[in-house]
């Protein structure tokens, strides 16, 4: 029998992280995928001849600069570009949009609101103070109170005292930042309705909460996470890799198989096998079986646990409790491609923000809206849509002067209150969408050269992520730091000894690109370094 | 917004009959609630907001035409010149005649309404209560917390009417502390040129262009004058430890006065200057400045970073007769012990320009300096430094200097000490009548 060190499942992007961190260390590592090319839900693809971009996500933001550099993949022909911030535009043709320098996003925020225009300060400060704080909890494993023996103990008293030695005014911080609605959060700051809606609706893609739903303004930070420390006053950038995610995984690549690791492609694991309630290798769908000192799930806890197990070798209530965690699609994909720039009349000409995102949102009671009409499990009638233009700031995505869309449509449930998404419905969801961006954008449908339209459910067929959900489970507070993958298993270990989590399911979730994988590999190591 | 002693259709007939009257959102006088008025800032609306990163000031053409050196730098989102000509001339103009500068980007706010009064009194943490019409005072603010968020310059124009000078902008605060007052905030900056003329011979600048009184003009007093034609209004004040006139006017008429002062200065030595001897000179005066010595408490990151008044301006104490205003409670349970950190006064030996940022005290890091220059009035480099309240009073301060020559980079270890107060301030600035001669 095959035997490795370690064993990393899916071939997509923090399955990479992963296994470069491994191989790094000198661990012989393979990566195993069913698909023929590695990306799994980053996967890119052609729409069209020549136009690329990825099939199930957006494709922005890059990996932390932090990772990057670990993993050497400049070395490996990595390179990132850094975009402006992002635009969003209201019906009846307002627009705000975001920007680096200070001075020019504050200008911008005057045209609203010459209060508002100086409370950012205020709002920037407030942002940045929580995100440094959160930083260094995503970058290191989240463990479960009394997880490990000591260790486990030894962090749960220091966490409790770092929050009991907060003076007042910071508790008060973190308990405003954690457990109100983004809306009422924003109250705080800002008068202007679309400022607000602006901030609110960046925030909340890729999330199960509306804008008033409790809770919601922790997702205000997360474009902070990135920012770092030559920011120079404005809206936090989005860093994006130069080529696409194609470039991004094909640095990867090279940095595993520059380690000694190897990628298998075509080789879907069926099964994980287990002895003695240890993990020791997995088999394939061929029928081959090979041992492994750690296994790594790229998948999400829901899979991972539940179709690569026979569900009576896993631990008591196992099964109950993967069961329970809350996984739910809530965006639909639409890949476009495009003969030509879309010209957007509404938007001051060579607007530098569009290059960072274009976001077609309502005011915040529209956007509770289409997040009512999600939990109903209605199909939208106004969502929030996120578009990326990537061959904007990267021209190698598609053919010369053509150009390649991506749209995120928020608030689309997988599963209809009333039936299924037959074709009639596909078919007014894609009208729908290209309404509204013809709205900003008259004519787009006559540069349309493709378009697709995948559902939730699609993406769950495809991928297999359950749900379709692309956040990986719910990231909300009770399904966050040691209650996640699932409460009381905080990290990338689980119940079962050498098996480990590195998607999104685990710890820190899909907030920072990459981390999950990183996290992984580090507790991997050192449960190796512990056993001699 | 609407007034509400005229009801909107009618005001709207009004309005379409007379074209050329005065647009719809003027300021209502009547309407007391506090709000800008966009009418003021219409200008910014032709160009989207990225277009140009810094504007130009309305002096931008006088100064343009000086500049011999084509130095620039951004300065609150306005481009002004860094060095005109040459600093060590423009230094010595300044402190042997005049010096002439454009401060237009400086933020001004009219603060007025019947209760301008009582929320001056209730935002600042000095009392502004015995200012007088046609004085002005230096006034700082702060959060709750007692921890400082700007200061500034503060105009009494009228009875009920204000002006607040600011490095930053603070509307969002001006605004929110104006909750239950009826007074009205607008941000005039753009509407506003401002020229500072500085100097031993300003005053009698002032009395060639025809205004003989000026020098009669208090310290911290201001009046309107006519200059070039124009109407100004004058101040006897800046931040360089001498005599110096501030002038207060239009912007489309701030080219006029300064062609004006330009014409008759020349042959008394007046020079225009940049911002770098505005640096220079308020350091050698000693002046903090706002977002470089210390950081509004809205935009520290690191809560240690905001300061309280006490670490900013060492004779700052809460006045007892004072009521309640913004951060009096903290600051009244705060006064008698030392803050932590202390913006101080500081020489470093040595007789050329070094540069330096570090401060430490026995080989442990203790501060650093925010603003440094070398200051021909002491003949040393000075700076205003925020050190730790140890040691400021233990002493044994040293600054690490980095010397480049050639290729090498030679570094030494140069002793610093406190100055106990500022390197140049001299009597004439408070004298009255302002003398004549240097």
């Amino acid at each position: 029998m095959e035997r490795r060190d370690a064993v990393v499942i899916g071939a997509g992007l923090n399955g990479l992280v992963a296994a470069a961190y491994l191989a790094r260390a000198g661990l012989d590592v393979l990566v195993l995928d069913r698909a023929s090319s590695p990306g799994g839900i980053a996967l890119p693809y052609e729409i069209a001849p020549g136009f690329v971009l990825p099939r199930y996500t957006l494709g922005s933001g890059g990996l932390p600069p932090r990772i990057a550099a670990d993993l050497d993949l400049a070395r490996h022909g990595l390179r990132f570009i850094r975009a402006e911030g992002s635009v969003a535009c209201f019906p009846g043709g307002a627009y705000v949009a975001s920007y680096r320098d200070g001075i020019v996003h504050r200008r911008e925020l005057a045209r609203h609101s010459r209060r508002d225009a100086d409370a950012w300060t205020r709002y920037r400060r407030d942002m940045l103070r929580a995100a440094r704080g959160l930083a260094p909890l995503l970058t290191r494993a989240a463990k479960a109170p009394f997880g490990g023996l000591f260790a486990g103990l030894r962090a749960q008293l220091a966490l409790a005292d770092r929050i009991a030695a907060l003076p007042p005014a910071d508790l008060a911080a973190m308990l405003r930042l954690w457990t109100m609605s983004a809306s009422d959060y924003l109250d705080d700051y800002f008068e202007a309705p679309e400022i607000k809606a602006h901030l609110a609706a960046a925030a909340l893609i890729g999330g199960t909460l509306g804008p008033s739903s409790p809770m919601s303004a922790s997702r205000l930070v997360w474009p902070w996470l990135s920012e770092t420390g030559d920011a120079m006053g404005g809206a936090p950038d989005t860093l994006m890799p130069q080529g696409g995610t194609i470039a991004l995984l094909q640095a990867l690549t090279a940095a595993v198989e520059a380690g000694g690791g190897t990628i298998r492609l075509e080789a879907e694991v069926t099964d994980v096998l287990i002895k003695d309630g240890r993990v020791r290798g997995v088999e394939l769908a061929n029928g081959e079986t090979i041992g492994a000192g750690a296994v790594l799930s790229g998948l999400d806890v829901k899979r991972s646990f539940l179709s690569l197990f026979r569900w009576k070798d896993l631990p008591d209530g196992l099964v109950e409790r993967v069961g329970r965690v809350r996984m739910k699609g809530v965006a639909a994909k639409v890949n476009i491609a495009l003969d030509a720039m879309p010209d957007f009349p509404g938007l001051p000409e060579g607007c530098p923000s569009l290059g960072g995102g274009l976001r077609l949102a309502g005011t915040i009671p529209a956007m509770d809206r289409a997040f009512a009409d999600w939990r109903e499990r209605m199909p939208p009638r106004d969502p929030v849509i996120d578009v990326l233009i990537p061959s904007i700031t990267d021209p190698s995505l598609a053919p010369p002067g053509r150009h390649v869309l991506s749209a995120l449509v928020q608030f689309v449930p997988g599963e209809l209150h009333d039936g299924t998404w037959t074709v009639e419905r596909r078919d007014a969801l894609r009208d729908l969408v290209t309404a509204r961006l013809a709205e900003v954008s008259p004519g787009i449908g006559k540069h349309m050269l493709a378009c697709e339209v995948l559902l939730p459910g699609d993406i769950e067929d495809e991928v297999g992520l359950t749900g379709g959900d692309l956040a990986y489970g719910e990231a909300t507070l009770d399904q966050f730091f040691a209650n996640r993958p699932f409460p009381g298993q905080g990290g990338a270990s689980t119940p079962l000894r050498n098996f480990y989590l590195c998607s999104p399911s685990a710890h820190p979730g899909p907030f920072v690109m990459g981390a999950p994988g990183a996290n992984a590999a580090a507790e991997v190591l050192t449960a190796l370094k512990g056993r001699g | 917004m609407t007034p509400d002693t005229l009801p909107r259709a009618e005001e709207e007939q009004m309005d379409a009959l007379h074209d050329t009257a005065a647009p719809a959102n003027a300021p209502d006088p009547a309407d007391e609630r506090a709000e800008v008025d966009p009418a003021l800032f219409e200008e910014e609306g032709s160009e989207p907001p990225f277009a140009r990163a810094v504007r130009t000031t309305p002096l931008h053409l006088e100064t343009a035409a000086e500049s011999r050196t084509n130095r620039w730098t951004a300065w609150n989102g306005y481009t002004v010149p860094r060095v005109l000509t040459d600093l060590g001339d423009e230094y010595r103009a300044l402190r042997g005649a005049a010096a002439l500068m454009d401060l237009s980007p400086l933020v001004k706010y009219r603060i007025s309404g019947r209760d301008a009064l009582a929320y001056l009194e209730r935002l600042c943490a000095v009392s502004v209560a015995t200012l007088d019409i046609d004085r002005l005072r230096h006034v700082m603010f702060c959060e709750g917390s007692g921890m400082v968020l700007g200061d500034g310059l503060l105009f009494r124009l009228g009875a009920d009417d204000y002006r607040l000078v600011t490095e930053e902008t603070h509307l969002a605060w001006l605004i929110d502390s104006a909750e239950g007052f009826r007074v009205r905030v607008e941000d005039v900056s753009a509407t506003l040129a401002v020229l500072s003329l500085q100097g031993p011979l300003s005053a009698l600048l002032l009395a060639e262009l025809g205004i003989g009184d000026a020098a009669m003009l208090e310290p911290f007093a201001a009046r309107w004058i006519a200059l070039g034609g124009m109407p100004v209004y004058a101040s006897r004040s800046g931040a360089t430890g001498d005599l110096g006139y501030e002038l207060w006017c239009d912007a489309e008429d701030a080219p006029h006065v300064w062609r004006a002062l330009m014409a008759k200065g020349a042959a008394f030595g007046l020079r225009p200057a940049g911002f770098a001897l505005r640096e220079l000179a308020r350091l050698e005066a000693g002046y903090p400045r706002a977002g470089r010595d210390y950081l509004s408490a809205f935009a520290a990151i690191d809560p240690a970073d905001a300061l309280p008044p006490a670490a900013i301006w060492p004779h700052f104490v809460p006045d007892p007769a004072k009521g309640l205003f913004n951060g009096g409670t903290a600051l009244r349970s705060m006064q008698g012990e030392a803050p932590a950190r202390r913006l101080v006064r500081l020489a470093v030996q040595g007789l050329e320009p070094v540069r330096f940022a570090a401060i430490s005290a026995g080989g442990a890091p203790v501060g650093l300096a925010t603003s440094a220059g070398f200051s021909p009035a002491l003949g040393a480099n000075i700076a205003l430094a925020l050190l730790d309240e140890r040691a400021v009073r233990s002493g044994d301060l040293s600054v690490l200097a980095e010397r480049r020559a050639g290729l090498s980079v030679g570094e030494s270890r140069l002793p610093a000490r406190i100055l106990a107060g500022p390197v140049f301030s001299h009597p004439r600035r408070f004298a009255v009548p302002a003398p004549f001669r240097p």
